[in-house]
């Protein structure tokens, strides 16, 4: 039996390939767009899941107070590991660490920079990162030794075995290489080229070694016994810093290693999700693309049941209970859901690589996860079974007598059940298309604020080595603009699109002693403004000598408008202890998040503690080319052991909008295909619609109407299940958009033009696939319909 | 085997009640050919359709065989029906998927009978039609008297005890009629197959041996007829 359906189901399918191109080709669309969603959902969740006991592992969180919020960041102190591993209870292991760092490492001529991370032997007993050689018990001991990765010991020795051998950190330290490990998988948080001993950092960085509790510099790891002890070390954790400096208002909390990429928003002290609610919306999205492509497998599918009808009365009355018809139906829709996702799978493997570099991450379809397998086989039962249980039940449903007898079947319900699958399509069609605009909308704002200084033409170039110096910077600077590639040259301690670098320690007249209020700490060269086109808002800028000028600060206007100073310029202020003066106030300009307000910002001369970057405005009447190659031989002279790092300020600007211009290119995407999907619903209703009122038409025909009649006859109905969906969709969209653009603090005002566009787009759509069937119909010669009668 | 008491078949319509069946009384042993007269909308079909099972009589008693149809949950009176009854329709409806032997195994299938015996059967019923030679022909590529052939085979292969036939030579040309009602004649001779059928045809009535005639739903006449 089972065998007869199969190959009745495959006759089927190719005696009506048109209609199992649409159903197979949609329901392949459906299922390969929630497959590549599934990976990339699945990829986000493996995160820091590689590690054996990452359930157990926890990472520090201080949450300090300031400015009259809390903020939470994973940078605590480092004397924090040893307190833990020594008060808290149940910790089992409690390790120090840096962040990856830019370090150049050489070998001989072959000079790389490098992402490093400094840290104690207990760091790799909580990640336990796979060696492939050197000894896993010796390692981290020797001060003077390192750990490479097992590409970056590839392009450090070629092919050679590295170990023992020896390589130089900064041009200083000689390090012995004791063992290589496995490269730090792309979906870990934490990813680096090498790993050092802590006290080599304590060796290069003395500032480093003393103990200091208010000083938050490192990442601490923390590795439970059991997470039964987890609440009563979270709330031993707590009050960690009070209990060793006074008045210290920071708190501890143990934020899970497993949450800490999708849960990084902390609201109060609390995680508060993060990028796991983008990832809910692609779920979301995923389950509903596919559920859109079953609908449309419902409709196409009952559609053909007059072809169908007969078949079932037949079978019926030969004995057929209507168990087994259901049975058969759907195994017709498991067949043609296997079909579909061969295809799709096709589909995903040809994507892929194009939304790797969409997205700018690396997707592959891991064939020996078994899990992998059973989701796949899972979603395919689980598709073939939504789609297949209306049409079965459905189909199965018809009376034997009535079919036989050629009764035309009745089909009210049935078309009305497919109506209001078909305005659930586009509801959701439609509340995707205002999503999606309202997310460019959104972007195109933020993107077009003005961000308080000109990003074009402006490029960064990170100081490294030598460089470090100030006359040699001051040096360099003259070179540069004497070259004539740029016109413009100053310093920055930080890189100008990065946050960080903020201090509370900052104090005025007049200021509420409770109060606690962060500053954007910054040193800027001379020239700054002009440099970064910024204003001068009030005031005068720092000495070109600054050596004449250490007393002196300057400050943004959000920082004026915080302290609430009535006359800004002349303030005396305290930073970092030492009294100054604020010579000036700068135009805020955006550093941090560019959907946030900009922050209080406080500037010293960079010659007091050093700078990061030059940043060089490029000449406009050069060659870009030429002007960068000039500004690469300058600084490659002046510090010949490190590659040049350059970037130009816009590109590296760009990457705050990853995360939403990543939700735009999905919605527009994966809307598209929830679209497309859509129609071909809407298609098969129409061809069905247009078969049943075959009759109709060719009366309607004789009688005189002219297809441009029967045209608008046959997309009136069409165009009124749109026009509802439209109307259904409209409050839904409004409260999913308006909750995702209250996370913004600049953000479009919510207009009539989305819903304008759903309207349009959805109506136009529907008419033009609609037409495209019952065009056929209306122009056909009535006597053909009317001869069987 | 088959006893009909006071079966009525209306529809209610508005409150009007239009009959199609109105009082039919009869009974119809096992080995007979019976023909079904009557003019066009007389309700003869439904009758036949009532006797198959495939309708319900909203009045009266159906036995089949000793068994009260009209109380039998469906699952008993499918197993009744696939052991006892075989169809055969005026417009042959075979399904059009599948093959002259698909079609053919279709109701084994469903009567759940072991391979081989399925292929024994097939070949058997094939070699008596001779068609052995059309077994893989779909239904589209033969003509209407072939089609019927195959439907008259179909409805043989599960050996019902009565075949319940609605007029199964209407679509026929005379020549292929008269091979048909042959065959039937020769079945209800040969393997005693009671047989059920409706007829226009004052002809096609003559090969069997009884004929009842309907008019507005009520039997006017049940006569003996001797072939």
């Amino acid at each position: 039996m089972f065998k007869l359906n199969l190959k009745i189901a495959l006759r089927n399918l190719w005696k009506n390939k048109g209609f199992s191109l649409i159903n197979i080709g949609g329901l392949a669309i459906g299922l390969a767009s929630c497959m590549v969603l599934l990976i990339y959902v699945a990829y986000e969740w493996s995160y820091d899941k590689q590690f054996t006991n990452n359930d157990k592992t926890y990472i520090v969180y201080q949450n300090a107070p300031a400015n009259g919020k809390i903020f939470s960041w994973a940078w605590t102190p480092n004397v924090m590991a040893k307190e833990v591993q020594e008060k808290i209870p149940g910790v089992k292991y409690a390790s120090h660490s840096t962040y990856p760092r830019a370090k150049l490492i050489t070998v001989g001529e072959n000079k790389l920079s490098s992402k490093a991370v400094f840290a104690d032997q207990a760091y790799l007993k909580i990640l336990d990162y796979k060696f492939i050689k050197g000894n896993e018990t010796q390692v981290l001991k020797n001060v003077n030794s390192i750990i490479l990765t097992k590409s970056f010991a590839q392009k450090l020795f070629g092919n050679e075995d590295p170990i023992n051998k020896t390589v130089k950190l900064e041009n200083q330290e000689v390090l012995n290489v004791e063992a290589v490990i496995e490269d730090i998988p792309n979906n870990s948080s934490i990813i680096f080229d090498c790993i050092m001993p802590w006290a080599l950092f304590e060796k290069t960085e003395t500032w480093a070694k003393e103990g200091n509790w208010g000083n938050n510099m490192c990442l601490t790891f923390v590795q439970l016994q059991d997470n039964k002890f987890f609440a009563a070390a979270n709330a031993s954790m707590l009050g960690i810093y009070k209990r060793n400096q006074k008045d210290n208002l920071a708190e501890a909390i143990l934020h899970p290693l497993t949450k800490w990429h999708l849960y990084s928003d902390f609201e109060n002290g609390k995680s508060v999700g993060g990028k796991i609610d983008q990832l809910k919306i692609f779920l979301l999205l995923a389950f509903c693309i596919l559920l859109i492509a079953c609908v449309n497998f419902m409709n196409l599918s009952t559609a053909r049941s007059e072809g169908r009808a007969k078949e079932v009365g037949v079978r019926k009355a030969i004995g057929s209970s209507r168990k087994s018809l259901i049975s058969q139906f759907f195994l017709e829709s498991i067949l043609i859901t296997f079909i579909s996702t061969v295809l799709a799978f096709i589909l995903v493997e040809i994507s892929l690589p194009y939304f790797n570099n969409l997205l700018n991450i690396k997707l592959v379809i891991d064939y020996n996860n078994s899990g992998f397998w059973i989701t796949l086989f899972a979603l395919m039962i689980f598709t073939g079974f939504i789609a297949g249980s209306y049409p079965a039940l459905y189909l199965s449903s018809f009376e034997p007598i009535k079919v036989l007898k050629g009764f035309k079947i009745k089909t009210d319900s049935s078309v009305s059940v497919r109506k209001v699958l078909v305005v659930g399509q586009f509801v959701f069609a439609a509340c995707l298309i205002i999503c999606t605009a309202v997310i460019y909308q959104q972007l195109n704002y933020v993107k077009n604020k003005p961000i308080g200084y000109d990003q074009s033409n402006l490029v960064q170039i990170a100081i490294q080595g030598k460089m470090a110096d100030n006359k040699k910077l001051e040096l360099l600077k003259t070179q540069l603009l004497a070259s004539g590639a740029t016109t413009k040259v100053t310093f920055f301690s930080n890189d100008i699109t990065e946050s960080g670098n903020n201090t509370t320690d900052v104090e005025w007249e007049g200021k509420n002693p409770n109060d606690v209020i962060s500053f954007n700490n910054r040193g800027i060269g001379s020239d700054f403004i002009k440099t970064i086109g910024t204003e001068l808002v009030a005031g005068r800028e720092f000495l070109i000598n600054a050596a004449n000028d250490t007393n002196s600060v300057m400050l943004n206007e959000a920082a004026v408008k915080m302290m609430k100073l009535k006359n800004p310029v002349g303030a005396k202020i305290r930073h970092w202890g030492n009294e100054r003066i604020n010579v000036g106030v700068i135009k805020d300009f955006v550093v941090e998040s560019a959907y946030q307000k900009v922050a209080p910002m406080i500037f010293f001369p960079s010659s007091t503690w050093g700078s990061n970057m030059i940043i060089a405005r490029l000449n406009p009447n050069q060659n870009i080319s030429s002007s960068l190659e000039k500004i690469d031989a300058l600084v490659k002279e002046m510090e010949p052991n490190y590659p040049v790092n350059r970037k130009f300020v816009n590109e590296s600007f760009e990457a705050k909008f990853q995360d939403e211009k990543l939700l735009g290119t999905l919605s527009n995407w994966f809307g598209g295909f929830a679209i497309f999907i859509s129609c071909l619903g809407l298609l098969g209703l129409a061809l069905f619609m247009a078969e049943q009122r075959k009759k109709e038409i060719s009366i309607r025909k004789v009688l005189g109407a002219s297809t441009g009649n029967i045209l608008t006859l046959l997309n009136k109905d069409f165009i009124k299940l749109v026009a509802i969906a439209n109307i259904i969709a409209f409050p839904l969209a409004y409260i999913i958009i308006n909750k995702w653009l209250s996370a913004f603090e600049y953000r479009v005002p919510i207009s009539f033009l989305p819903f304008a566009l759903a309207i349009i787009i959805s109506v136009i759509i529907a008419v033009l696939t609609v037409s495209i069937q019952s065009i056929k119909v209306a122009k056909a010669n009535p006597i053909d319909a009317l001869k069987y009668e | 085997m088959i006893e009909l008491k006071n079966i009525e078949k209306y529809y209610a319509n508005k409150g009007v009640k239009s009959y199609i069946l109105r009082h039919v009384t009869t009974s119809i042993k096992q080995g007979e050919f019976v023909s079904i007269m009557g003019p066009s909308g007389a309700g003869k079909s439904t009758l036949l359709n009532i006797l198959g099972m495939l309708e319900e009589p909203t009045y009266g008693e159906y036995h089949f065989m000793g068994e009260d149809v009209t109380a039998m949950k469906e699952r008993q009176r499918i197993e009744l029906y696939r052991n006892h009854i075989g169809f055969v329709f005026q417009a042959y409806h075979l399904i059009d998927e599948m093959t002259v032997a698909e079609n053919i195994e279709a109701p084994l299938l469903y009567k759940k009978i072991p391979g081989a015996e399925r292929k024994s059967r097939i070949a058997d019923v094939l070699d008596r039609f001779n068609m052995v030679a059309k077994k893989d022909l779909f239904p589209n590529q033969l003509s209407g008297g072939q089609q019927q052939l195959v439907g008259i085979a179909r409805a043989l292969v599960a050996q019902p005890s009565i075949i319940l036939a609605d007029e199964p030579t209407g679509n026929l040309q005379s020549a292929q009629a008269e091979q048909i009602m042959d065959l039937f004649k020769k079945l209800n001779q040969e393997e005693n197959i009671t047989i059920l059928q409706v007829t226009h045809s004052e002809k096609n009535a003559q090969y069997g041996n009884r004929i009842l005639t309907i008019e507005d739903g009520v039997i006017k006449e049940d006569v003996s007829v001797n072939g």
